[in-house]
């Protein structure tokens, strides 16, 4: 269910989990959008793994659009004014992930919501952290 | 110890004068020149299917965070920054938006070390270094700020 006003936000609700596209060909593609070429890290497990990597990586700061994705999914008319996240262990590309968040703060006054974000492994292990500040109109 | 005492080493490492030299000072400055195409692909790839989101030609089309914060990619530390000798961490990115950021123009990116403080645990101690990079448009406003942050892990 999407939201268009702070006043319809509620503690604790949570977004997600959603499971995005971690496929190699979407690393890859993301990589050379952002100007960073076909790097192996990114496009070529076997590459990556020779460079000393579990295999190729999902950018870190994809992991920060598919955050920003399922919050303005969540609230498309919010604005999101700051996106905080930290790179706790490497996201490896073709496994599957989990993108969710949950409201640990509400300003009504202020129209402004807060969010804990979280991607997790299919092993329940935190891959990324996060959080987020909204306002809404 | 102090940077004065030859090659600094991450275990003497002294805090407090590396953010007395280093901190808020602009060390870097590019331009950037956004480009719609790029920019969509990256909402797209993130998962977004809305127009606003993945039509640069929508009107209610900006620029998404994770665009502003490959923006951040380059170099992190000023020139003269001492050699830390440890192993580099990307350690996150954060972005913050003062007002939209639209696509098709040039952007100018001006990064200072924003902030630089230690944490020590079980594994031994990090540095954690904030570099800021503040995007403005033409007319020299404000619009994001993005932060690349850099861990450097002291050897065992």
């Amino acid at each position: 269910m999407s939201i268009s006003s702070v006043d319809q936000v509620e503690f604790g609700t949570e977004l997600g989990p959603w499971k995005p596209d971690t496929s190699i060909e979407c690393t890859s593609a993301f990589a050379e959008a952002v100007g960073w070429g076909r790097a192996a890290r990114f496009s070529d497990h076997e590459a990556a793994r020779a460079e000393g990597h579990a295999g190729a990586m999902v950018p870190g700061i994809m992991g920060m659009g598919f955050l920003t994705t399922l919050i303005r999914t969540w609230a498309p008319e919010a604005i999101i004014e700051e996106i905080d996240t930290v790179f706790r262990a490497p996201m490896i590309a073709d496994e599957a992930i989990e993108v969710s968040a949950v409201v640990t703060d509400i300003d009504e006054d202020e129209r402004l919501v807060e969010l804990d974000l979280t991607i997790r492994n299919d092993a329940a292990e935190t891959r990324l952290f996060g959080t987020a500040r909204l306002r809404f109109s | 110890m102090t940077l004065d005492d030859g090659p600094p080493t991450l275990a003497g490492m002294d805090i407090e004068e590396l953010k007395s030299r280093y901190l808020n000072l602009e060390f870097d400055r590019k331009d950037f020149r956004i480009d719609p195409q790029r920019a969509a692909t990256v909402a797209r790839l993130s998962g977004e299917t809305r127009a606003e989101c993945i039509d640069p030609d929508h009107p209610e089309f900006t620029v998404p965070h994770a665009y502003l914060a490959s923006l951040a990619s380059g170099r992190h530390l000023p020139i003269d920054f001492p050699k830390l000798g440890g192993l580099p961490i990307d350690g996150g990115k954060a972005v913050r938006c003062f007002k939209p950021v639209k696509p098709d123009q040039t952007l100018t990116g001006r990064t200072h070390l924003h902030d630089i403080y230690d944490k020590s645990g079980r594994s031994g101690r990090m540095i954690f270094l904030v570099s800021r990079m503040e995007l403005h448009n033409a007319e020299g406003e404000l619009l994001a700020t993005s932060d690349s942050k850099m861990i450097i892990r002291e050897r065992s």
